[in-house]
């Protein structure tokens, strides 16, 4: 594997739980234990009912294109040669929202809505990154 | 109205500005040294009346406070500072108003100098980019691992999802860039002079797209103070008083994204149709938006025109691709907005070069681009916080 460049996460204590679960091939997100919220960035804390007794739990890795950029200018040099590439926010099934690049589809024919699923791609040895790709309905 | 009602009590008593410009080679406490001069002098006011201090942009690309109150002899009995984000004009006013509110000092310059030339690396994007890797990711939604980097990524992601939603296209969106250089062109000090036509902004360059360069706003280097006091002190100073009217402060949790409104459904706020609730700006100064002269805005990236106006309440949610065309926020228009130019076309100095213009508005200081008889002009933005400021 050619060695890699671009921009690894920042694990920690708060979401090793995250990082070790998609290096497994599965998606796993904060439940609160009070109120059942699903969230994401991980934080301590369930955001709506403050409870801190939380468990991670699988996600369907299933979600739509809530909206998209395409960057044409090259911020990290390690991304010059993906230009133009794409960045998406993608919205879970479970509610939460998070950005990722969509794989297996052309800038030009992303939309608002697409629906997508998880992909697992291991850039590291040690971190695997989640992406998506387009999905039937 | 909340206990401690803040309506007019404090006033900005002068201004100060440097020259702004590209690569000006020139020290940080150099121009902020010149620009809390220039608002002193505005004043009449000398260096030890000044006891207060509030720096809203620090290193690495402006001064610090304490380092500005050391270099440059002052006196302080009290200061502040935000972190290096342009988003904290109006919380620094709002401290400022309530310390000399409070006595807690005479006279506060709220200020920001800026050297983008002069720290010569990457401060908002790639490699630059530290806050995109906090706990819990950057305040414009940045996430590097993707390649999500830089403020203006996640305004373009508020812009595509508002084409899509609202039907509104980036030709559209070229009349806020168009009016700000239109303005500017009036304005000697602005960096960029020369007009700018919708479809020069078409033919600019994609940065992050669908926001074209000419979406963006300027990297520059220069320096803005405004001096608050009491209302009562400013009236026996050089200057007519402009008083803070109204205010309220800057919002955040998850149902905030930075550039955009409550319920737009941008990373983990809910999604719904927005409707202005009351917002105590309007409270306190006792007005409705159709009681300003003019709106100011900070316009980092042109969209944010458009999601300050709803925001609070100039048009519907929406509706802003259309209200902003055909000149209605131009000077002459409806609704003139950043009539100096703007972060886009008249220098980045975090807003700070907005509040000066305003203030120079209501003293009917500013020449040719002069708004007629402005007594009301209100500082609000995408993120939620806003002042109305009053001709005193």
């Amino acid at each position: 594997m050619a060695e890699y460049t671009k921009p690894l996460p920042a694990i920690s204590t708060l979401n090793q739980p995250y990082w070790d679960g998609l290096k497994q091939r599965q998606m796993v997100l904060p439940c609160c234990a009070a109120c059942e919220a699903v969230w994401y960035p991980p934080t301590p804390f369930c955001p709506d009912c403050w409870s801190r007794d939380f468990r991670w739990q699988a996600v369907s890795g299933r979600g739509v294109v809530n909206s998209w950029v395409v960057f044409h200018q090259a911020y990290f040099s390690s991304f010059k040669d993906d230009l133009p590439y794409s960045v998406a926010e993608v919205e879970l099934e479970e509610g939460p929202r998070l950005l990722t690049n969509l794989v297996e589809v052309a800038n030009e024919d992303i939309t608002r809505g697409m629906p997508v699923e998880v992909v697992f791609d291991d850039v590291t040895d040690e971190v695997t990154l989640a992406k998506f790709r387009p999905r039937k309905g | 109205m909340p206990v401690g009602n803040l309506k007019d009590v404090a006033a900005v008593c002068g201004v100060g500005h440097t020259a702004y410009g590209r690569k000006m080679n020139r020290s940080q406490i150099d121009l902020a040294g010149e620009a809390i001069r220039n608002a002193l002098d505005d004043a009449g006011l000398g260096r030890d009346d000044l006891d207060g201090l509030i720096v809203s942009f620090g290193t690495p690309i402006g001064a610090d406070a304490d380092t500005l109150a050391y270099a440059l002899g002052l006196k302080l009995r009290a200061y502040n500072q935000t972190w290096a984000h342009g988003r904290f004009t109006a919380s620094s006013l709002q401290w400022a108003a309530m310390m000399v509110g409070a006595g807690l000092a005479n006279v506060v310059a709220c200020m920001a100098s800026i050297s983008f030339s002069g720290f010569r690396k990457p401060m908002m994007g790639g490699s630059g980019d530290a806050e995109g890797a906090r706990e819990a990711g950057g305040g414009h939604g940045e996430d590097p691992v993707f390649g999500m980097t830089s403020p203006g990524a996640g305004a373009a992601l508020v812009a595509r999802k508002y084409f899509d939603r609202f039907g509104a296209t980036s030709e559209q969106l070229a009349a806020v860039a168009v009016a700000f250089r239109k303005h500017a062109a009036l304005n000697p000090n602005a960096v960029m002079q020369t007009p700018i036509s919708v479809e020069d902004h078409q033919n600019s360059r994609f940065v992050c797209e669908p926001l074209h360069l000419l979406d963006y706003c300027l990297i520059n280097d220069g320096a803005a103070c405004v001096l608050v006091t009491t209302q009562e002190r400013a009236r026996d100073m050089a200057k007519r008083p402009v008083c803070i009217s109204g205010m309220q402060g800057l919002p955040a949790g998850r149902q905030e994204f930075i550039w955009t409104y409550p319920g737009f459904g941008t990373s983990q706020q809910t999604a719904f149709d927005y409707i202005p609730g009351p917002q105590l700006v309007y409270e306190m100064a006792d007005v409705s938006p159709r009681d300003v002269d003019a709106l100011f805005t900070y316009d980092a990236f042109s969209i944010l025109a458009w999601t300050a106006l709803e925001r609070f309440g100039f048009c519907g949610q929406g509706e802003a691709a259309a209200f902003t065309q055909d000149g209605r926020i131009e000077l002459g228009g409806e609704l003139p907005m950043n009539t100096n130019g703007g972060l886009m076309s008249e220098g980045h100095i975090m807003g700070w070069n907005h509040q000066v213009e305003i203030v120079r508005q209501l003293r009917a200081e500013c020449g040719e681009r002069q708004i007629p008889n402005a007594q009301r002009i209100q500082w609000a933005n995408a993120y939620g916080d806003s002042l109305i400021y009053s001709a005193g």
